[in-house]
């Protein structure tokens, strides 16, 4: 569509059909962040007894609430880093690994998937009863 | 970075838990032999672990492979690819080993001391207590990682 004013240019962009807004696609990112985490508390849990450890861990939501500033191409593109955590109480023979203290990590990550799933999930069959198909 | 990676790793840890389970087996079968396969008294062996990088597994090898003709546009982020845990040695224990008086032992020397393996029962029973209970939370891990996955694909339906 050819228009010369700005006007119609500025209506045009806002009538765009955006099937996944912002909200869709950091919840897209957010499942995607909790299998890397989830990958990266798997791999401290299995080296939990091996000597000079550092444990790892993925800080998603912090990369996530960031590129939510920047708007949907910021989310769309955000990526994160498994990081090794400096900062947690090292056993004597060098590993930092608490196995209590990353299953309970596990199951509230696994539990914030589920209910990111969740939530994209209904907002998926909102969209489909809105376009009629079922 | 792989979808089953997780359960990737988490299968690591169990091969690794597993590994000490047998070891311990073996140092608690062999606590009373005075004749190892070297004719020596047996010595305690001790599983080394080592941290696995991501770069020699299947996945790794795949994605590298995969992304080198196309580009790659996200998800990408991670430091140095985790791969889980490996069995790097299997060790012998070099304390000394326990002298033993008992005169009539076909394996006596000539003071009437044996040399008996340097296995203490109650340590190798802890690293059993140790190595299973990492086994559970490595299997703890793997059912969530099952759950997770089933939970995304529900996403399809």
């Amino acid at each position: 569509v050819e228009s010369k004013d700005g006007r119609s240019l500025l209506l045009e962009r806002e009538i765009r059909p955006v099937l996944f807004d912002t909200t869709q696609l950091a919840l897209e990112r957010a499942i995607g962040g909790a299998a890397q985490r989830h990958a990266a508390l798997a791999a401290n849990l299995a080296n939990v007894n091996t000597p000079g450890y550092q444990r790892v861990d993925v800080d998603f939501q912090s990369a996530l609430r960031g590129a939510l500033a920047g708007g949907p191409e910021a989310v769309e593109h955000t990526t994160f880093a498994t990081q090794r955590d400096a900062t947690a109480v090292t056993r004597a023979d060098g590993n930092s690994v608490d196995a209590d203290a990353e299953s309970a990590k596990l199951a509230a990550n696994a539990l914030e998937q589920q209910a990111a799933v969740s939530v994209a999930h209904t907002r998926i069959a909102i969209l489909r009863s809105a376009m009629g198909v079922s | 970075m792989g979808m089953f990676d997780a359960m990737e790793i988490s299968a690591s840890g169990l091969t690794a838990e597993r590994m000490r389970m047998d070891v311990v087996a073996q140092n608690l079968a062999n606590a009373q032999t005075t004749r190892g396969v070297d004719g020596q008294p047996y010595r305690r062996k001790e599983v080394v672990l080592a941290e696995r990088g991501g770069e020699g597994t299947f996945g790794a090898a795949l994605a590298g492979a995969m992304s080198s003709g196309t580009k790659t546009t996200s998800s990408s982020g991670t430091s140095g690819a985790l791969g889980g845990v490996e069995v790097a040695a299997i060790a012998e224990d070099q304390t000394p080993l326990k002298q033993v008086y008992d005169p009539g032992h076909p394996d006596a020397d000539a003071n009437g001391y044996v040399q008996m393996p340097n296995v203490d029962s109650v340590a190798e029973m802890v690293d059993l207590i140790s190595a299973q209970r990492a086994y559970e939370a490595n299997v703890t891990a793997m059912q969530a990682a099952k759950q997770m996955f089933a939970k995304t694909l529900e996403l399809l339906r």
